[in-house]
């Protein structure tokens, strides 16, 4: 099916056919809402257990409380899910409508018209200013550029809408047809898409193509399936063991318990809880981004707790690690090293001499430094050339000609002026044959004005570009230069030329035409015919581009691990650029404490033999204090995955480090999706579009909202301004949240059964048969309010301080191997709801026996012990008191009594006097304390004992902080740092080092790890293995170049 | 054509997404602060030092003992007389089928003699108690009408009553099986010659004979079904005069209960002998129950109950054999807090 948009046609039978612009990112209707959100309350299974038991309530022949005390919570319950849902919807709702009315401007009939956004129709021309958001997806006619704007009338065949946001294969006709040029074929280039916004031109007008949700984004966008969080997972086992418990009571004593009503309080608590601790993360002032001015932001509400099990940390490189700013280093022209000794190639006075007297050489090299781009220089007012581009790396070599003299100065349709020292030199761009990560080459047809010669110059990575190399030249200067630049963490790309004979260029231009406008496999067309070009290229140099290090991120990397989080760096640069990075980040150890071990190959069995070698390795190895890692690139990593997955995973699962490099964006999820089969908890960590995929696979997805757009923050379930606020949102917020919740869930469970044993225990007393103790408002105003209010203000309670969390990351392996919520630390809640029932209920039937034996009396005097019980408890298991949980711990058995002293002036209700009468005795106060004194006792005493005795590294860090002193007196913690500082100076890539240190590849300092690992295989020979598959399947994302 | 469109198409492509430079977003973003937002309330962080938990531990026995001993002196002062009086108020010949006797219209009348051990000051409470009476059963719980209870106008209103609802059509009132249980043994008392007054005025609670009892609600239809449960009310007495009913519709918890039957207003004193002449009509015999007959003095924590001394002096003692044995350990074995050498990273750095 092919799609025909009609520009500018008001009168166009299709116009109809397509949706307008109006998107809807809703769940609901009006009508549907009720209907559709019961039924997804309902399908899960805790809700019909739920609405079983209410059901069999209703029989009042087996039900010993009111059903009205059933029905009314679950009914309450419900509504608070629905009204949360039906919120969330309608603000989706108010942002859908803000987005729909936001104002566009429409051309038609060459005069602009404002008009609402959601009245875009398919064929409509929109004319866009700078900062504008994009209301759909364009296909962009004109810009401020000198071109201009142009009246159009024509049509655009264009495939159906889908959601590959990189292909888009179309062909505009213009009508009136022009003569020699009727079919113009448009790329994915040629377009805008929704959501994006207009930068670097003044203004922008362009054919609406795709509306509504039929845009790019629209249809990549889905409901990614919820999440559920491990202690999720765990806590609903336990509510499942609960329930099976409450059925061997009900039927062996035939009494049908309350805890379901507290396991759905439960939830409803938990919802709330875990909102806050999402808004705690948007409110932190200490993540805000001063640079980009964003704060950052939990877009899934529910996994906070999540972050703080982390167990694998899978890291995107470009613009996750690094600042993705460019900037010229060094280069090597002809054999000669530029800027090694300054680190910087543009103030280096030998590269300034040659400038100077213009060796042709670098005149060439810099010639295609300046014109082997894409970039669109600027004029500003004040005469300066300001450039924009599309790659950071081009416009930094852009830049860096600049500076060399050799200025980029204009570009108009396809004329282009450089300035080298004052003269000007003209060019006219005949071709480009673009970038795309297959290739990894772009190359432009020029014709030099002066002389009317036409040249192909070529700039691309080293594997891409020596290959094509004339058969003359020796490359391997060349080639040792890539390397070592690599080595030193730096972004290399050769540059080459030839010259073209006119009739050579004259044929291959037909060829190009032809497949530049087919619409079947375009992408793989243009290759194939620019391959017949790029061939017999004299390659000129190598330029190195260093992409800065985040701040922070050494220490960021540093701190997690030490907390026991395992990295992987899944990244689609080369090899030894990642490993320098990973070294310079911490991410691996220098030698001789870490150790690389190289999985490689050119054929399956080459690379099945490496895994192998390596899993070998990597077993001997796993014993020792070593830092082991293994590298892979994404040939390896396909064929592993495919052939050997058994053995990969086992090596995923004994290696602490990984790096993946030459990934691409379907193996990156894969590789997260074969930790998280191996029930790891993984978080992935991205900042561009190629992340998306592994985000939303991940368990957690963290987006960095960066200079590559907001996608991968808008897939993400939490967006961060850098890198480095990683290690707050884990240690600081992901641990809190973890403790909250472990302690919230598990206190829920005390609560409710412990009013669930009082009932069992009385139904012992009262013939089995299933009377319940409690009046029903006792029991709902137990759930709803008593026990939960002072719980709730738990998400203040801090068990160490963020400093001291910080300082010793290591005590993230608690929540980690889930050490505060497990079938032990719930055995230990469920003995003493059991111990404090048992208190409870023996102290009430005695001290109120006999006379006092009243009904409702005694009722009073558990329920009473249970809330002071509860405080107690609730005190006793608190970290930190701020004035919040004074006034919710004090104020709700304050409250306690309020409510109930209200209740007992009503007449008509059951319990009318009883508080009176009680608090008046004083025999119910010495209950109440002797409850209280008895409950206790023994849980302090036990408390101390393990507290002091066998104190959990959680308790040795609280008695550090607090009692002050030694805390600091923890020696290794500031040597550990200055230690890496120093090992950050030294592998610095700024730092001038001699170039035969720099040239042993890392791997070779290793004898032993090599040896093992590879055999007698020359540790350098896997670096360059890479250059014989430039046209495999694989392909490489298009930001590293 | 094609050299035409690449320029707006890079820029424009710029402008798709990886745009260079960010336009300046506002500061207004930056998430206000404020002590709550950033989890910095001023918090106060207290940790089970010794000190702290020895000095609880010895205060809490310190108040808890004398609670223990003054409990038990109120418990002890009171003076109570207990006569268990099921079996031996069934003559000798008739005790191989008490429930054929207890049923059987034969005359139930009996006499007990009590001796007072210690004097008993007035107003000396009655109290009659039941054991394996299972008032906390739930259809018995259940079976009463509150709203029929309480106003003449409600007096259809019998559908939670099941049994004890209706009689031939009618409603019976009071309704259901708390009513119809209700108690009946009567005693009377004498000292020597001189008969003692039993009160039974005030026996039950005032806001029941208020507000829960109507005193335009006459009984109708009691106990004129095919099974008697207990006693009968007087028709012409509205309920909220009809305390022994008052007294007995509130179910006790437990299966062992007393309640009030009435009081003695003057003192008796050691060694009297008090004449009980008891009418033995309830049956507690088809279920095994005992009956008992309590006299009893009461003190500011009630009847006589040891539990509450006993179970306070047990509790301050353990408290304070925790103490001794915490600061006993602690001078034995000291063991300073915190010390980082606990910490498992410490002893062994890059370990987890």
């Amino acid at each position: 099916m092919k799609r025909y948009v009609y520009i500018n046609d008001d009168e166009s039978p299709t116009q109809d056919l397509y949706c307008d612009n109006r998107i809807s990112n809703r769940k609901y209707t009006v009508w549907n809402f009720l209907p559709k959100n019961l039924w997804e309350q309902f399908s899960r299974f805790m809700n019909q257990y739920f609405l079983l038991i209410a059901c069999l309530q209703l029989w009042s022949l087996i039900t010993p409380v009111n059903p009205a005390s059933t029905w009314g919570p679950l009914i309450f319950i419900f509504a608070v899910s629905a009204s949360k849902e039906a919120w969330d919807d309608y603000n989706r709702f108010l942002s859908d409508k803000k987005a729909n009315e936001k104002e566009v401007w429409i051309v038609k009939h060459g005069l602009k018209k404002p008009s609402r956004a959601q009245d875009v129709r398919v064929g409509d021309i929109v004319w866009l200013r700078e900062n504008d958001e994009v209301p759909c997806d364009l296909v962009v006619l004109g810009t401020s550029d000198p071109q201009g704007l142009c009246y159009i009338e024509g049509v655009i065949e264009c495939p159906n809408p889908d959601k590959d946001i990189r292909r888009f294969d179309a062909n505009l006709r213009l009508f009136p047809p022009f003569i020699d040029n009727d079919v113009c074929p448009l790329t994915i280039k040629n377009t805008v898409l929704q959501s994006c916004y207009l930068r670097n031109t003044e203004w922008a007008c362009g054919v609406a193509v795709y509306t509504g949700n039929e845009t790019k984004l629209g249809m990549s966008r889905g409901i990614p399936e919820p999440k559920l969080t491990a202690m999720d997972a765990m806590i609903d086992k336990l509510t499942g063991a609960i329930f099976v418990f409450q059925l061997v009571v009900v039927v062996v004593l035939g009494i049908a318990g309350n805890v379901w009503k507290d396991t759905e309080a439960r939830k409803v608590s938990l919802d709330l809880v875990k909102s806050l601790y999402a808004k705690f993360i948007d409110w932190d002032v200490e993540m805000f981004d001063q640079e980009t001015g964003s704060s950052s932001h939990a877009a899934n509400t529910a996994i906070s707790e999540d972050l703080g099990q982390v167990e694998y940390i899978m890291t995107d490189k470009t613009g996750t690690l690094t600042e993705n700013k460019m900037v010229f280093r060094r280069c090597c022209i002809s054999g000669t090293f530029y800027g090694n000794e300054s680190g910087d190639a543009l103030k280096d006075v030998r590269l300034q001499n040659a400038v100077a007297s213009g060796s042709p050489d670098v005149i060439r090299f810099l010639t295609v430094m300046a014109i082997c781009n894409t970039v669109i220089p600027v004029q500003s007012k004040n005469g300066n050339v300001l450039y924009k581009a599309q790659s950071q790396d081009e416009e930094a070599l852009v830049q860096a000609a600049a500076k060399l003299h050799m200025v980029l100065f204009s570009k108009s349709g396809n004329l282009l002026e450089i300035r080298f020292n004052a003269s000007a030199i003209k060019y006219e761009v005949l071709d480009i044959l673009e970038f795309t990560s297959d290739r990894k080459r772009m190359s432009v047809v020029v014709r030099d004005t002066r002389d009317d010669k036409i040249f192909l110059l070529s700039k691309g990575a080293d594997e891409a570009i020596l290959p094509c190399a004339s058969a003359g030249q020796q490359t391997r200067t060349l080639n040792e230069a890539a390397d070592q630049y690599a080595q030193l963490g730096l972004r290399t790309l050769c540059l080459a030329w030839r010259e073209l004979k006119e009739d050579e260029y004259q044929e291959w231009s037909l060829m190009f035409r032809e497949a530049s406008s087919t619409l079947v496999d375009r992408e793989w067309r243009i290759a194939e015919v620019c391959q017949r070009l790029e061939h017999d290229l004299e390659v000129l140099g190598v330029t190195a581009i260093e992409d800065r290090l985040q701040d922070g991120v050494p220490e960021t990397i540093e701190m997690l691990r030490r907390a026991g989080i395992n990295f992987w760096m899944l990244t689609g640069d080369k090899q030894n650029t990642a490993i320098q990075i990973a070294l310079s980040c911490n991410f691996i150890s220098p030698e001789p404490k870490g150790q690389l071990l190289l999985i490689d190959g050119k054929t399956e069995d080459e690379v099945c033999r490496s895994l192998e070698r390596v899993l070998l390795t990597m077993r001997i190895t796993s014993s020792e204090p070593k830092d082991v890692a293994f590298v892979v690139d994404g040939w390896a990593l396909e064929i592993a995955l495919k052939n050997h997955r058994k053995d990969f995973t086992e090596l995923a699962i004994l290696s602490r480090t990984a790096i993946c490099c030459r990934v691409t964006p379907s193996q990156k999820a894969q590789l997260v999706e074969l930790l998280k089969s191996c029930d790891y908890r993984t978080l992935a960590i991205g900042d561009g579009g190629n992340d998306v995929r592994m985000i939303q696979q991940a368990d957690i997805g963290v987006g960095i909202s960066g200079r590559e757009g907001l996608q991968a923050a808008r897939a993400a379930d939490y967006s961060i301004g850098k890198f480095r606020f990683l290690k707050r949102l884990i240690l600081v917020h992901g641990r809190y949240s973890y403790n909250r919740t472990a302690f919230l869930s598990q206190y829920s469970f005390y609560k409710s059964l412990l009013i669930c044993f009082i009932q069992i225990f009385f139904s012992f007393i009262s013939g089995v048969s299933g009377t319940s103790l409690f009046n029903s408002v006792s029991l709902m105003a137990y759930n709803v309010f008593y026990t939960s209010i002072p719980v709730l203000v738990s998400v203040l309670d801090k068990d160490l301080s963020e400093k001291t969390v910080m300082q010793h990351p290591q005590i993230l392996f608690y929540c980690q191997a889930g050490r505060l919520l497990n079938p032990s630390t719930f055995a230990g809640w469920f003995g003493r709801s059991l111990f404090h029932a048992i208190v409870v209920f023996i102290i009430s039937i005695n001290a109120f026996a006999y006379e006092k034996s009243e009904m409702e009396e005694v009722a009073m005097v558990a329920l009473s012990g249970c809330i002071w019980l509860q405080a107690f408890v609730v005190i006793i298991e608190t970290n930190s008191f701020t004035v919040l949980q004074h006034l919710a711990i004090w104020g709700n058995l304050i409250g306690f009594y309020i409510i109930n002293w209200i209740v007992s002036t009503i007449p008509s209700s059951g319990m009318y006097t009883i508080m009176f009468r009680l608090c008046s005795q004083p025999s119910y106060w010495i209950t109440i304390f002797l409850i209280v004194g008895a409950g206790m006792g023994p849980i302090l005493a036990i408390k101390y004992f393990r507290y002091t005795y066998t104190p959990s590294k959680i308790n040795t860090l609280q008695q550090a902080e607090r009692l002050g002193g030694p805390i600091l007196s923890l020696g290794n913690i500031d040597p550990q740092q200055r230690s890496m500082e120093k090992e950050v100076a030294a592998l610095s890539i700024t730092q001038p080092k001699s170039r035969n240190s720099v040239y042993e590849p890392l791997l070779s300092e290793s004898p032993s790890g090599t040896r093992r690992s590879f055999g007698s295989a020359a540790p350098f020979e896997f670096f360059q293995s890479q250059a014989s598959r430039l046209s495999s399947s694989y392909s490489r994302n298009c930001k590293d170049n | 054509m094609s050299n035409d469109n690449a320029a707006p198409s890079s820029s424009s492509a710029a402008a798709n997404g990886s745009a260079d430079a960010a336009a300046p977003r506002r500061n207004s973003k930056r998430p206000k602060y404020s002590k709550f937002t950033q989890q910095e309330l001023p918090a106060c962080k207290p940790i089970l030092t010794p000190g702290w938990v020895i000095s609880a531990f010895l205060l809490v026995s310190v108040i808890f003992v004398p609670i223990g001993v003054a409990s038990l002196f109120a418990s002890r002062d009171v003076v109570e007389v207990v006569d268990r009086y099921e079996t031996a108020c069934i003559p000798p010949q008739n005790r191989t089928n008490k429930v054929a006797y207890i049923q059987s219209s034969s005359n139930k009348t009996c006499v007990r003699v009590l001796t007072v051990p210690k004097r008993m000051k007035a107003p000396i409470y009655i109290y009659y108690e039941l054991d394996n009476f299972y008032q906390n059963h739930r259809r018995y719980v259940k079976s009463r009408s509150d709203q029929q209870l309480k106003s003449n106008s409600s007096q259809n209103d019998t559908s939670t009553c099941k049994p004890e609802d209706l009689v031939n059509g009618t409603a019976i009132v009071p309704c259901g099986l708390i009513a119809w249980s209700l108690f009946n043994d009567t005693y009377s008392f004498s000292r020597g010659n001189e008969s003692l007054n039993v009160n039974k005025k005030d026996i039950s609670w005032k806001s029941d004979r208020e507000h829960k009892f109507g005193d335009n609600v006459f009984p109708k239809n009691f106990q004129s079904g095919g099974l008697k449960g207990g006693g009968s009310l007087n028709e012409s007495k509205p309920l909220s005069e009809q305390e022994d009913l008052i007294v007995w519709m509130r179910t006790a918890a437990l299966p062992t209960f007393r309640k009030l039957y009435g009081r003695i207003e003057v003192d008796l004193n050691r060694g009297d002998t008090i004449n009980v002449t008891l009418g033995n009509h309830y049956n507690t015999y088809s279920f095994n129950g005992k009956k008992r007959l309590v006299l009893s003095t009461t003190s500011w924590l009630g009847g006589k109950n040891d539990f509450l001394g006993i179970a306070y002096l047990t509790v301050g003692g353990l408290c304070l054999f925790l103490a001794v044995c915490f600061i006993i350990v602690y001078l034995v074995k000291p063991r300073r807090l915190g010390d980082p050498s606990y910490l498992s990273w410490n002893r062994s750095p890059g370990g987890r």
